[in-house]
């Protein structure tokens, strides 16, 4: 009795895990939740999540967006899981897509940041193998190059051209149809 | 008063992952891109981005398509190449006066030199690279075909894929290879040209007897190349390996329709055909005893993308673009492309009135630069 009670709390105590943010703050989350950085599942299948899992990369703001963000996100994989036995089809169908919807507002809102915490979060879903998160941060990026000219890229992004005249000329020679 | 302080700079190592989500089909945004500095420079133009964007997203983009149309002047027959992506060609009408396209694969274009003459002195094939900007007239044949219309049909190829194994991103700028298939009195003959060599093979010949072929719609499925005949009934196909000549019959459905040859996604043949208002996807299947036949696949109703002005007379497939998925309907109401798998409809060329064949061309479109992108801090600074 006593060890298979032993062994229920180990259960419920491994479903939590403590994150450590780079300014010593701590985080309690569930396993679901922090399973969704392929970085922390493999340290949880090695067994080194006892006593927390320092994560000297992330501060504890950017760390706080994270795991909101996989909050939001492990719900929606549990929901995608478990609903499938209670409702019809077409009632499955309708819930999913108000469900997708929502999660789409969700992370249009989650992108409203300034710059310098994009950048974070971008390096933080890389660190952590955050694959939604990354690819969510990164094609904000990506999209706000579009149709943009090197000019405004670069000040977007404070970045000094360091280009020679002699090669943007060339550049722009080969390729004058993107300019056009 | 104090200045804002200024905007961080974006990590170096996040740039590539930024910019590989640039969407393929907006080439024109990674090339401005690649004008920022001379790390982005380097990155976008280096041949593995053009390798990871592949692995992204797969089939290349669809650029646009090449095709004969008749301008607002009224002038017939004047071969373009019409964008459906922001890539433009360096240069391209001029050049492409009197070429007729008739396959495109991995980027390049085929294009023959109108009229087809019975001295094959005076035939002449052209491959045209828009993205790399490169042409190249192929050297003459040393045969001709039967002096009948269609008697030939021609496809190129990047001989990675004539190997049996692209991935879309190495061959570019690489070698490739153009396949002739002729009638030659009771037999069919086949050459291959080589870029490497910069020359036809000798002759090789089968025993399939008269063919006139569709100058258009090749596909490259199962290791093979698969022409169409203007019978309707059969196919002609040349094995890539054995270069073996050999027939393939069509479903009775398809006897005499017009239809577009197509490499499903799994690689295995395909072909779309029209019937009334609906378009017909069949591909072939394997069977449980092993043997390969054809079973249609897909219904997608017309009449519930086109306008009903373009359904008066039954649509005229133009042209397939392998990869991307996307066929194009020549109708009475409009040229139009339907994307396959998210059933967009779009009109395509403008105010031009297009001919009833299109060549689509796919490919990844990144600048190849020169110094900017391979020199280490050559020459003076700036």
């Amino acid at each position: 009795m006593a060890s298979a009670g032993s062994g229920d709390e180990k259960a419920a105590a491994a479903a939590m895990i403590t994150l450590i943010s780079s300014d010593n703050e701590k985080f309690e989350v569930t396993e679901a939740t922090a399973t969704l950085s392929q970085t922390i599942r493999h340290m949880i299948e090695d067994g080194c999540t006892d006593g927390g899992v320092p994560l000297p990369n992330v501060t504890s703001k950017i760390l706080a967006r994270v795991i909101e963000y996989c909050k939001k996100h492990a719900t929606a994989a549990a929901g995608e899981e478990g609903s499938s036995s209670s409702f019809s089809d077409a009632a499955f169908l309708e819930v999913d897509r108000a469900f997708l919807e929502e999660l789409e507002e969700f992370d249009d809102a989650f992108l409203e940041v300034d710059r310098a915490t994009l950048f974070d979060l971008i390096l933080a879903a890389n660190y952590l193998d955050i694959k939604g998160l990354l690819n969510l941060t990164c094609q904000k990026v990506a999209d706000s190059v579009k149709g943009k000219t090197p000019e405004q890229i670069r000040e977007m992004y404070n970045i000094v051209n360091d280009l020679t005249p002699e090669e943007e000329a060339e550049i722009r020679r080969e390729t004058q149809w993107a300019f056009e | 008063m104090t200045t804002p302080p200024p905007p961080p700079a974006i990590p170096g190592e996040l740039v590539e992952e930024a910019l590989l989500r640039v969407p393929p089909d907006d080439p024109a945004s990674l090339v401005r891109a690649s004008l920022v500095c001379k790390d982005w420079c380097r990155l976008i133009s280096a041949p593995g981005f053009r390798r990871r964007l592949s692995e992204r997203h797969g089939a290349p983009p669809l650029l646009g398509f090449v095709g004969s149309v008749t301008d607002t002047d009224g002038r017939l027959g004047i071969t373009r190449f019409l964008p459906t992506s922001s890539f433009r060609p360096r240069r391209a009408e001029a050049d492409l006066f009197g070429w007729v396209a008739i396959h495109s694969c991995h980027g390049r274009v085929l294009l023959f030199r109108r009229p087809w003459c019975a001295n094959p002195r005076e035939n002449r094939l052209l491959v045209w690279d828009p993205v790399a900007d490169e042409r190249r007239e192929l050297p003459r044949m040393s045969w001709r075909p039967e002096p009948v219309p269609e008697s030939w049909n021609a496809a190129v190829l990047c001989s990675a894929s004539a190997a049996a194994g692209c991935n879309y991103s190495d061959c570019h700028r690489g070698p490739f290879l153009v396949i002739f298939v002729g009638t030659l009195g009771s037999t069919t003959a086949t050459s291959v040209y080589s870029s490497d060599a910069n020359a036809w093979s000798e002759r090789t010949s089968a025993r399939v007897s008269f063919i006139q072929y569709h100058i258009e719609a090749t596909a490259i499925a199962e290791n093979a190349l698969y022409f169409n005949t203007i019978t309707g009934t059969r196919l002609v196909k040349c094995d890539l390996s054995t270069r073996e000549v050999s027939w393939i019959n069509l479903p009775t459905e398809a006897s005499k329709r017009d239809i577009v040859l197509m490499a499903m996604e799994d690689g295995r043949l395909g072909f779309a055909m029209v019937k009334e208002d609906n378009l017909y996807i069949w591909s072939r299947e394997v069977g449980l005893d092993g043997e390969k036949r054809w079973a249609q696949s897909r219904i997608i109703e017309l009449n519930k993308l086109l306008p009903a002005d373009a359904l008066y007379v039954e649509p005229h497939l133009a042209g397939y673009a392998n990869g991307a998925g996307v066929v194009f309907l020549w109708t009475c109401g409009g040229f139009f492309s339907v994307d396959l798998n998210s059933l967009r409809v779009e009109e395509r060329g403008g105010s031009y009135r297009l001919g009833k064949s299109v060549v689509p061309v796919m490919s990844f479109c990144t600048p190849a630069l020169g110094a900017a992108s391979t020199g280490e801090g050559s020459g003076p600074g700036a």
